[in-house]
C-alpha cells in the first residue's frame, strides 16, 4: 500500500471532485472513509494534525519522543501544536474561584475540573487509548425506562448487534465472551466468539482471584458475587479457531504494524505494559489500520495539517453547502493558507469536543439546542494499595482484568453502575509510577545498594491499583461551548468545557471506594488512596476526599434521539437539521453505560455507513 | 569529552556500591561514559574529582569491611551537602536513565549550571533503567518479554 501517495497538496484536492468531505482521520473517519471507498466513492479527509505517521520510521519518532519526555502522559509522543492543540494533562491545573481556567487548549469553566484528554493527530485518540473494548450491555440502551435515569436510545442493543461483530473484526478483538456474561438479558450468540483468544490473565489479576472471587456483596437489598474476569481488547493475540465460521471459514488474521514497506511488527502483544500512551510494535489497534486500508483503496486522499475552522450551510436548502478551512505548513509558525472544499455529503469525526466545537463555531447550535449538552465522560476514582505478597506488578498490557459484576443492576435506579480495573502498571495514573517510588527512596528513605533494591521490590512489584470506572448519565448544563474571546493561534475557537458530576455518578463513585475497601481488607493490603484539597479534581462528597480523573471517554455532545426537538442526530447519526451532514462517535452516544466508547462508536459508524450509501445512490 | 580512564573506572566501581549492581552489568547498559558526561557537564570537572577524591578516602578508610564502607560512604559523600545531591543523581541515572535538576540550595550554594535541568538522558538510558531488572521487568514501552509472560510468576529474590 502506498499511503503516502494519498496524502495530497491542496492544488489536488481543489481540483478533485469529492462524492464525501470527512473530517478526522480517528476511527470513525477511517471506518466510514474504508467502507465508502471500498464501493468507489472519493473521498476527501481533513485531518487537523501532522500526517507522517503512516510510516514505521514516522511512528518511531513517536515512540522516541515518548521514550525521552519527562512527562510521559497520554499526549507525550506527540510535539506541541498550537495549530491544532490538544488537552494534556499536565497542563491541568486546579481551578480558582470567579473565573475560568483558560491558559491551556481546554477553557474550562468548572465546577468540575477533568483532566480528560484526546489527541489530534492522525489515528486520533485511537493513538493513545488503551483499546479496552467491551460491548455496552442490552440494559444500556433502555436505561431511561429500565431504571428511571438517563435517556433512552432510539435504537435498541439487538438492532446494533452485527455491527458490533462488524467493529470487532475491524479492531481485532482479543477476548473470552463467557468473561462478558453479567446482562441478565442475553448479549452473544450461543456460538460467538471474539476474533482472537483472550488475553492471558497477569500474575497480578490472579493474586487478586485468588482471595476475590466468590466474594459477596450487598448493594440496595440485592447480593452480588465477585469474580476477577477478563476485558475484550482490541490488541492481536492467539486467533480463535471458532472463529472461522464468522470469518468466511478463514481464520482472523491480525493486523500489524502500518507501514509503506512489509513490517515483521505488531502481529501478537508482547507485553509492553505501555498501550497507553503508545504500543512500540503497533500489536495495539489504533485507527491508522483501518485508514491505511482507505488509502489503498485509490479512492481517499488525506489533507494532513488542516483545520475544519466552519461548516457553511446553505440558506435555501438547509443543507452543508462548504467547509471552510485553515492549513499551515509548520507546527511553528502560525502561518496559513484558508480555503473551502465541497462535496455531496460532509462527516464530522472529529471526535465528541471538537464535532461540537467546530458546529457552535459555525453558529449551528441545531433546532434543539442540544448541540455540546450532554458531555459525558467516564469519571474514574482511583485506589491503591500494597500487597502483602510480590504479584509481578508493572508486567502485562496495562490491564487484562477486573471486576465486572456491578456493570448492571437493580441498585441502578439509585446509583452509577462501574467497572473496576485492575492495573498491571501499578499505581503510575495516582502517584507517577515507579519513578515516584525510585525518587522517594533514594531522597526521602536515604537508602541506596542492596537496601535500594529489596526497598524498590517491595514498594513497587506488590502494587495493586484499582481504577473505578463510574457510569455518567447525561445532563443537559455539562457542555462545550464556544466564546470569540477564547481563541487558539489559527484563531479557532477554544472548546470550553462546563462539567459537573451529577450526585448519581458521585453516589457510584462513594459505593466504588467503599468496595476497594472491602477488597483490600480481604486481600491484605494496605490501603495507601488518600485524595488531597489541592488537586485539581478534588471533590468533597458526604463528608468525604475524592480526587476523580477523566476517561476520556467524551461522548454525548450531539445526542441521537427520535426528533430534531429533542436531539442533534438521528438513529444513523445523521443531522436532523442538515440532510447532507452526519456527525460521528461518541458524540451520537446518549448514554455511555460502563463500556469504554470506542467500540460502540465503531459499529455506529458502520451502522451509519449504510445511511450514506443510500444517501450517495439517492 | 577528555575522558581519563582512572577516573572512569573510580566511577564504575562507586556506582557499584550504589546500585548493587556488578560492573559487568552497569557497563552493559552501555551508558557508563554517558552518565560520567553528563555529571561533569553539568557539575564540572573539579566537582567530579572532588567526588571521586572522596569515594578513594572512602574506600581507603573501609578497607574492604562492606559495613565501614557503607557508613563511611554516608559519612563522606551521601551526607555532604555538595557531593550528596550529585550521588543520588547518579543513583537514579542508573535506576531510571534521567538526571534531575540539583535541589535549589544546591544551585543557589555551588552555581547553576545551564544543563541543569531535569531530563532523560537518551533514549537508551531510559531503556537501559536498572529499576527494570530489580524487579524482574522491563521499562514501559520497550524490551517486552514476550506474550503471556505476564501470566506467570516473577522471578524476584530479596538481596
Amino acid at each position: 500500500m502506498r499511503h503516502l501517495k494519498r496524502v495530497v497538496t491542496h492544488q489536488t484536492a481543489l481540483e478533485k471532485e469529492y462524492d464525501v468531505v470527512v473530517v478526522g482521520s480517528g476511527i470513525s473517519g477511517s471506518i466510514i472513509a474504508n467502507e465508502l471507498s471500498q464501493k468507489g466513492y472519493k473521498i476527501l479527509i481533513l485531518e487537523a494534525g501532522p500526517g507522517k505517521d503512516l510510516t514505521l520510521s514516522g511512528y518511531e519518532k513517536y515512540l522516541n519522543n515518548f521514550y525521552t519526555a519527562t512527562s510521559k502522559d497520554n499526549n507525550a509522543p506527540y510535539k506541541r501544536n498550537p495549530n491544532a492543540s490538544m488537552p494534556r494533562s499536565v497542563d491541568v491545573k486546579k481551578k480558582k474561584p470567579g473565573k475560568p481556567n483558560a491558559d491551556s487548549y481546554l477553557v474550562q469553566n468548572g465546577p468540575f475540573i477533568s483532566d480528560f484528554t484526546y489527541s489530534r493527530v492522525v489515528g486520533g485518540t485511537t493513538m493513545h487509548f488503551e483499546s479496552k473494548l467491551p460491548r455496552m450491555l442490552p440494559e444500556d440502551f433502555n436505561v431511561l425506562s429500565t431504571y428511571g435515569h438517563g435517556l433512552d436510545w432510539p435504537i435498541n442493543y439487538e438492532d446494533l448487534m452485527p455491527y458490533y461483530r462488524k467493529a470487532e473484526f475491524e479492531m481485532g478483538v482479543s477476548g473470552n465472551v463467557s468473561s462478558q456474561t453479567f446482562s441478565k438479558q442475553k448479549a452473544y450468540a450461543d456460538d460467538y466468539v471474539f476474533p482472537m483468544k483472550e488475553m492471558p490473565p497477569s500474575y497480578l489479576d490472579k493474586c487478586v482471584a485468588k482471595d476475590l472471587d466468590g466474594a459477596e456483596i450487598k448493594l440496595a437489598g440485592k447480593t452480588y458475587s465477585l469474580k476477577i474476569r477478563t476485558f475484550p481488547q482490541g490488541r492481536n493475540g492467539i486467533p480463535n479457531e471458532n472463529y472461522k465460521k464468522f470469518n468466511n471459514g478463514e481464520l482472523f488474521k491480525p493486523v500489524g504494524a502500518v507501514s509503506e514497506h512489509q513490517a515483521e511488527e505488531g502481529e501478537r502483544c508482547q507485553g509492553n505494559n505501555n498501550c497507553t500512551p503508545i504500543c512500540p510494535v503497533q500489536a495495539k489497534y489504533d485507527g491508522r489500520k483501518t485508514l491505511a486500508k482507505a488509502l489503498g483503496t485509490g479512492n481517499v486522499d488525506i489533507l494532513p495539517q488542516t483545520v475544519a475552522s466552519r461548516v457553511v450551510i446553505d440558506s435555501a436548502t438547509g443543507k452543508v453547502d462548504q467547509i471552510v478551512y485553515k492549513s499551515y505548513q509548520e507546527l511553528d509558525s502560525d502561518e496559513h493558507t484558508t480555503s473551502t472544499v465541497k462535496a455531496k455529503l460532509f462527516v464530522l469525526a472529529a471526535n465528541a469536543v471538537e464535532n461540537a466545537r467546530l458546529m457552535l463555531a459555525s453558529g449551528l447550535n441545531s433546532t434543539s439546542d442540544q448541540m455540546g449538552r450532554n458531555l459525558m465522560d467516564h469519571p474514574y476514582i482511583l485506589t491503591w494499595a500494597l500487597l502483602p505478597k510480590i504479584a509481578g506488578t508493572t508486567r502485562g498490557t496495562i490491564c487484562t482484568s477486573g471486576i465486572s459484576d456491578l456493570r448492571n443492576g437493580d441498585f441502578r435506579s439509585k446509583q452509577a453502575a462501574f467497572a473496576v480495573d485492575i492495573h498491571n502498571d501499578g499505581w503510575g495514573w495516582a502517584t507517577g509510577g515507579a519513578e515516584t517510588n525510585l525518587l522517594n527512596i533514594v531522597d526521602n528513605q536515604n537508602k541506596f545498594g542492596k537496601d535500594l533494591r529489596n526497598e524498590l521490590v517491595h514498594q513497587i512489584s506488590k502494587q495493586l491499583l484499582l481504577a473505578n470506572m463510574v457510569e455518567m448519565m447525561p445532563d443537559p448544563k455539562n457542555r462545550i461551548t464556544v466564546d470569540h474571546k477564547y481563541v487558539d493561534r489559527l484563531r479557532n475557537p477554544r472548546p470550553i468545557v462546563t462539567m459537573e458530576i451529577p450526585e448519581y455518578t458521585m453516589e457510584g463513585i462513594a459505593f466504588a471506594r467503599q468496595l476497594s475497601k472491602f477488597v483490600f481488607q480481604r486481600l491484605g493490603a494496605e490501603d495507601y488512596s488518600k485524595y488531597d484539597p489541592m488537586d485539581y479534581g478534588y471533590v468533597k462528597y458526604k463528608d468525604e476526599d475524592y480526587a476523580i480523573r477523566g476517561g476520556n471517554h467524551l461522548a454525548g455532545t450531539h445526542i441521537m434521539g427520535t426528533n430534531a426537538d429533542d436531539s442533534v442526530v438521528d438513529r444513523n447519526q445523521k443531522s436532523w437539521d442538515h440532510k447532507n451532514l452526519y456527525l460521528v462517535g461518541a458524540g451520537s452516544m446518549p448514554t455511555i453505560g460502563t463500556s469504554n466508547t470506542t467500540l460502540t462508536l465503531a459499529a455506529l459508524c458502520f451502522m451509519s455507513v449504510e445511511a450514506m450509501l443510500k444517501d450517495l445512490e439517492a | 569529552m577528555d575522558m581519563n580512564n582512572e577516573q572512569l573506572d573510580e566511577f564504575l566501581e562507586m556506582s557499584t556500591v550504589l546500585t548493587a549492581f556488578s560492573a559487568y552489568k552497569l557497563k552493559g547498559t552501555g551508558q557508563l561514559e554517558a552518565y560520567f558526561n553528563t555529571v561533569v557537564e553539568i557539575v564540572g570537572k573539579a566537582t567530579m574529582d572532588e567526588l571521586l577524591n572522596a569515594y578513594r578516602k572512602v574506600k581507603k578508610a573501609a578497607n574492604n569491611d562492606e559495613t565501614v564502607l557503607n557508613k563511611q560512604l554516608r559519612f563522606q559523600i551521601l551526607s555532604n551537602d555538595k557531593l550528596g545531591p550529585i550521588t543520588r543523581n547518579i543513583i537514579k541515572m542508573w535506576f531510571i536513565g534521567s538526571w534531575y535538576q540539583l535541589p535549589n540550595a544546591w544551585r543557589e550554594n555551588y552555581g547553576e549550571a545551564e544543563k541543569d535541568s531535569t531530563f532523560v538522558i537518551s533514549t537508551n538510558a531510559y531503556i537501559e533503567g536498572l529499576l527494570w531488572p530489580t524487579i524482574d521487568s522491563h521499562p514501559p514501552g520497550a524490551k517486552a518479554p514476550g506474550y503471556g509472560t505476564w501470566a506467570s510468576k516473577p522471578q524476584i529474590s530479596e538481596l
